[in-house]
């Protein structure tokens, strides 16, 4: 896959009622949910720390526009520092799981909380 | 003339144009459209996830954060927190399965999932609407650089940036294009750094210069002569580090919250990033890259945006900084501020900076819209048998094209604010590529004309929200509707998937492919 090309001929592939549609194949679903279960979960974490801030910023202004230190408010912190490094957290957290299922799936192992992988090695 | 050419930002500006000129011509040879259109895929993931992120941070960030900071207060560092959601879910949802589907372009996606000619067109269309909303305040903000600091006009400053980037890319491709983008990333953030560096050692810490804004309420010493109506400009220093300035409801706020955000999935030129890398496991390991770089960058222009506030209340600055404070608009703070804190070099170390967050961002933008014009309409619907030799002559010419079409755009824009333009393609792409991208690689249930719905009503509403926005009803003028144009995108891709029920017969076999392990892609 990797480098070339090939171009996509339009064949009729045909159609048919969702219905009908045979399901996945084992594997195939069960990496789908694997991977949509951990990003819709850290997604919706993510969204709670993101709405939290309007939802504050505006039905709570006195403590929000407060100073935590200085002239920092709880709001500008939140927006203009933390938000920050929440985003890289989740992402990170995401490609780590990513990468030990990654492993799972290549091995049929598990790999332990050291790192290390749980029967035969990943290579 | 021999002055005006040691000057530290003609020295640096030269620079930055020599390196790409450079590397421009060592990656000229692009033998297939592999190499030309994606970089024959052999990008790891230190250099796409610094290409990524070159691409990502453009003239919006560059510039227009700390512009809008400087400008609305917190309602601006808001525009930051909102831009800095979006690699993350774009790395969660999109990035892997992507690299493992690996085509050229956006609209491939479309055509395979769907087999559908129709739905290419479509696509196209959309990318070419979202590039150019792109591409437009990235001319914008080079010839306000251009015009401020060399003294040209507006519309050469188009000209010549367009001319660069017609060079730039037409010869480098994806190849010149990806290590430019990387190189050129590092230039900007070490710009932002020095910045960062000497406004805290000068004493402007966080917390302190955020103290006395909100302080300060009055009007500014020394800005009459600049001002147009001849008078001190006033200013309230605790409305600006309050909300509601520019987003007058809460509702205003939670719609650009979701136009934003959901925005970064639907930008075809950081899609197609996804395709340059060896794999969906070097995809991801750069989109991280991407979102740590981004993350620091938000921060640091968010800093800078009130760093230049505190040196324009102070009234003590250079008299050609506080005139570039009033005159130049909030586009022009980043340099401002950096001549203020460190002079003549640091000023010029920031206009090559600015060059380089254009010329990256435009370069992404060309080569996203060459595919779609080369590959997506000129190879796929009138010349089918068309030779490897034959797609990269096609593509250098659509960017030959686009560089004319981009150009009239820019000069179209001409005193409009980088940062809300970007801001609206941000809501086109949410409402119309986001939905299309989540739900065909989840959901097997979605059909050629629910895509097709999605992309045509997504991109309907949201052009007819931005440019129409008086003929609504009040509670509908949003500043960016993504409230309202983001569901429509995703309903109608959803309800008309459901009545159509006609899905393709191999989109398991499509499903198998995307969420394959990465033994199966390599």
């Amino acid at each position: 896959m990797a480098g070339e090309y090939s171009d996509y001929e339009y064949v009729e592939a045909g159609k048919i009622d969702v219905k009908d549609l045979p399901p996945l194949d084992s594997e195939t679903e069960k990496i789908m949910k694997g991977e949509f279960s951990t990003g819709f979960k850290l997604s919706i974490l993510y969204y709670l720390f993101i709405f939290t801030i309007p939802v504050l910023n505006w039905f709570a202004p006195e403590f929000m526009f407060s100073s935590m230190f200085g002239g920092m408010t709880y709001a500008w912190f939140l927006t203009g520092i933390v938000a920050m490094a929440i985003a890289f957290i989740i992402a990170y957290i995401h490609t780590n799981r990513y990468e030990k299922r990654l492993a799972k799936y290549e091995t049929g192992h598990t790999i332990k909380p050291d790192g290390s992988v749980d029967g035969r090695s990943a290579g | 003339m021999m002055q005006t050419l040691l000057e530290p930002k003609m020295l640096m500006t030269i620079f930055l144009m020599g390196t790409i000129v450079y590397i421009t011509y060592l990656t000229k040879r692009s033998a297939t459209a592999s190499d030309y259109f994606v970089g024959g895929r052999s990008f790891g993931w230190f250099t796409n996830g610094s290409a990524i992120g070159g691409d990502y941070l453009s003239a919006a960030t560059f510039l227009g954060i700390a512009g809008l900071t400087f400008q609305l207060g917190y309602d601006g560092a808001y525009y930051a927190f909102c831009f800095s959601i979006g690699l993350t879910l774009l790395a969660i949802f999109v990035a892997g399965p992507l690299r493992r589907f690996g085509a050229f372009t956006v609209a491939d996606f479309l055509a395979y999932r769907f087999h559908s000619k129709r739905a290419r067109i479509v696509a196209v269309i959309v990318v070419l609407a979202i590039s150019g909303f792109y591409a437009a305040p990235q001319l914008l903000g080079a010839a306000q650089i251009l015009s401020m600091f060399f003294g040209t006009s507006y519309e050469f400053g188009i000209i010549f940036t367009c001319t660069v980037m017609i060079f730039y890319v037409g010869i480098g491709g994806m190849k010149g294009t990806t290590i430019n983008q990387a190189l050129e990333l590092w230039i900007r953030l070490g710009a932002f750094i020095l910045m960062v560096v000497a406004a805290v050692y000068g004493g402007l810490h966080y917390h302190k210069i955020l103290a006395a804004i909100n302080e300060f309420s009055g009007t500014i010493a020394n800005t009459a002569q600049f001002a147009p109506d001849g008078k001190d400009v006033p200013f309230d220093g605790n409305s600006w580090t309050g909300t509601g300035n520019y987003f007058p409801s809460f509702w205003q706020t939670i719609s650009m919250t979701i136009g934003l955000s959901l925005g970064t999935i639907g930008l075809p030129h950081i899609l197609l990033r996804f395709y340059t890398n060896p794999s969906a496991k070097a995809a991801r390991k750069s989109a991280l890259m991407a979102i740590a770089i981004a993350s620091v960058f938000f921060l640091f222009a968010v800093y800078l945006g009130a760093v230049g506030r505190s040196i324009f209340l102070a009234g003590s600055a250079d008299p050609q900084v506080v005139k570039d404070l009033v005159a130049g608009g909030n586009n022009m703070v980043v340099p401002s501020t950096a001549q203020a804190l460190g002079g003549e070099w640091l000023l010029g170390l920031v206009i090559a900076g600015a060059f380089a967050a254009i010329f990256s961002n435009l370069s992404g933008l060309f080569i996203a819209s060459s595919g779609a014009l080369a590959h997506d309409l000129y190879a796929s619907f009138f010349k089918k048998n068309i030779t490897q030799k034959q797609r990269v002559i096609a593509g250098k010419i659509s960017i030959l094209i686009l560089g004319i079409l981009y150009g009239v755009l820019g000069l179209m824009v001409k005193e409009a604010s980088i940062g809300h333009l970007v801001a609206l393609a941000f809501t086109v792409a949410a409402s119309t590529f986001t939905p299309i991208f989540i739900l065909g690689i989840w959901w097997r249930g979605m059909t050629e004309k629910g895509a097709i719905a999605g992309l045509v009503l997504g991109l309907l509403a949201s052009m007819y929200m931005i440019f129409l926005p008086t003929t609504l009803p009040e509670f509908l003028q949003f500043r960016v509707p993504g409230l309202i144009t983001v569901p429509i995108g995703f309903l109608s891709v959803y309800i008309v998937s459901k009545l159509d029920r006609k899905v393709p017969a191999d989109v398991n076999e499509f499903m198998k492919r995307v969420h394959s392990k990465e033994s199966e892609v390599a």
